[in-house]
């Protein structure tokens, strides 16, 4: 059975000095789903990130997880930026098993279950490689079979394909949605790029320009698996005018 | 071992080569008296011929140059992290630190004779001294720029300011760390033999030299010099290969060992 309000915030707001980056935000997301958050660029969608990784204390609110107050508490969710953040000095094995490094020791039972995502995703033969000789693709490949690794259901994507060409973007996506369904974690997924969060989401939460607050809540009705041809079915396009006019509107009026 | 490292260790001798050619050319070409500067082959002479003398004093030098520099790299790395962690510690204690360097070298030795006597503590400062602050500021540098998203990432594990370190900070401060020490190396052999200069009562490769100029034996004096710059190619040489064995993923033809994959 899922749970409903596997992640909950509770009026969630955060104002650096004088600036006010994220009004009172309230949000649930269920276990297991995948949830986007789109909006302009400065809108608050990291701030709002950050809070719940636990990176920054909120000014007001509540972050909760399993109905757990994990508020300010990092260490309980996977955590992935638009830049890899590889360690150039440690090899794709190495990387693969940083969080366990960065905890605990790494043990061979975690190099096993490196040893064993990296086959079943493609970089088996790579594990010995320093991240130099990789790819943007395999790079970020890499930095999402490090942020899986940690057992956290909750998995936090910031901007992951930001930095990559449109065909590696495709395929990582696919990818990650073939990750998803295997792995069966919550997945929040932060972007600005409208197609990205429609292909990808059960649901997209709008948010406004800065301070950012949510303006629409969609679900997105479009069958899985989804391929190539999901990106013109009628309900993408569809859902991807109603965003845009939210989008649109919400730049005029501010 | 590999490509890189063969073509490397090649063009040092072929350096070393044309140092001796053109030593050789100058002396001939330009008609110099052997009491003013040696032929290359006259220098190696003397130096053979005096092994048995000059080999105790060569070992003494290299003791004093890697005791002085395992301190005063100890200290330099010790300091650089202190400094890197405390902003507070690093106003009040960064002024000091150039304080240190501006005293002319030579100047230090007298007072330290006079704390230390004519032993091996004075050079050893000497030697820490000159070597401990290229250190210090090298590793300032390289822990003050570690990526800040990398320090992020760490936190978002929950890591502790100790595994954050030495998982994170010191590798990634790696390349200065050793540029500190390469250049605390060159420099090592100098402050020994300054200490030396300055704190022997008994025999010492710098007391050698003074004793060959006095008695103008050019070929002796030239000898010596060798002698001691050996030393601090020897002590550079040890530290390139430390680096090049612990930074594995610096090496450009293992960082590229992929490229054909891609």
């Amino acid at each position: 059975m899922e749970f409903d309000r596997f992640l909950h915030l509770d009026g969630v707001a955060k104002t650096f000095d004088l600036t006010e980056a994220l009004r009172p935000t309230t949000l649930d997301i269920a276990e297991g789903s995948f949830v986007s958050v789109v909006g302009p660029s400065g809108c608050g969608k990291s701030t709002l990130f950050n809070v719940i990784a636990g990176l920054e204390q909120p000014t007001t609110g509540r972050v909760e997880l399993s109905g757990v107050d994990v508020t300010g508490q990092a260490g309980h969710a996977g955590y992935m930026l638009q830049k890899d953040l590889l360690a150039p000095w440690r090899t794709v094995l190495g990387n693969i098993t940083m969080g366990a490094h960065l905890t605990r020791g790494v043990t061979s039972e975690d190099e096993h279950r490196a040893a064993a995502l990296a086959e079943r995703y493609g970089l088996g033969k790579f594990l010995a490689h320093y991240p130099a000789a990789l790819s943007g693709g395999m790079r970020q490949r890499v930095a999402l079979m490090r942020t899986l690794m940690t057992s956290h259901q909750l998995l936090l994507l910031d901007e992951p394909f930001g930095a990559l060409d449109a065909q590696t973007r495709f395929s990582m996506q696919e990818w990650l949605l073939q990750v998803w369904a295997e792995e069966r974690r919550t997945v929040l997924f932060v972007t600005h790029d409208i197609d990205e969060a429609i292909f990808l989401s059960d649901r997209i939460v709008v948010l406004s320009d800065r301070p950012g607050t949510v303006v629409a809540d969609l679900s997105v009705e479009l069958p899985r698996p989804r391929r190539l041809a999901t990106l013109t079915e009628p309900t993408f396009m569809e859902t991807k005018r109603t965003i845009l006019n939210l989008l649109h509107h919400e730049g005029e009026s501010a | 071992m590999n490509q890189n490292f063969r073509r490397n260790l090649f063009g040092s001798f072929l350096s070393f080569v044309l140092v001796i050619v053109v030593w050789q050319l100058i002396v001939s070409l330009g008609h110099v008296a052997p009491y003013v500067a040696p032929q290359p082959l006259d220098a190696w002479r003397s130096l053979t011929t005096h092994w048995s003398t000059l080999w105790p004093l060569v070992l003494g030098t290299i003791g004093e140059t890697v005791v002085g520099f395992v301190v005063g790299a100890t200290l330099g790395l010790g300091l650089g992290v202190v400094l890197a962690k405390r902003r507070f510690i690093q106003r009040v204690v960064y002024p000091i630190l150039i304080l240190t360097q501006a005293i002319p070298i030579i100047a230090l030795a007298p007072p330290l004779v006079l704390v230390f006597g004519f032993n091996l503590a004075p050079k050893v400062i000497i030697v820490a001294w000159i070597v401990f602050f290229p250190v210090t500021v090298n590793v300032l540098d390289g822990l003050s720029h570690v990526d800040r998203d990398l320090l992020t990432l760490a936190r978002s594990y929950g890591a502790s300011p100790w595994r954050t370190f030495s998982a994170i900070e010191l590798p990634a401060s790696a390349t200065n760390i050793f540029s500190g020490l390469k250049i605390g190396a060159t420099y090592a052999v100098t402050g020994a033999i300054i200490g030396e200069l300055a704190a022997s009562s008994g025999s010492s490769l710098a007391i050698y030299q003074h004793a060959q100029s006095a008695q103008l034996n050019a070929a002796g004096v030239y000898a010596t010099t060798i002698l001691m710059t050996l030393i601090g190619i020897g002590w550079f040489g040890l530290i390139v290969l430390v680096e090049f064995f612990t930074t594995p993923w610096n090496r450009r033809q293992i960082a590229r060992r992929a490229g054909q994959h891609i």
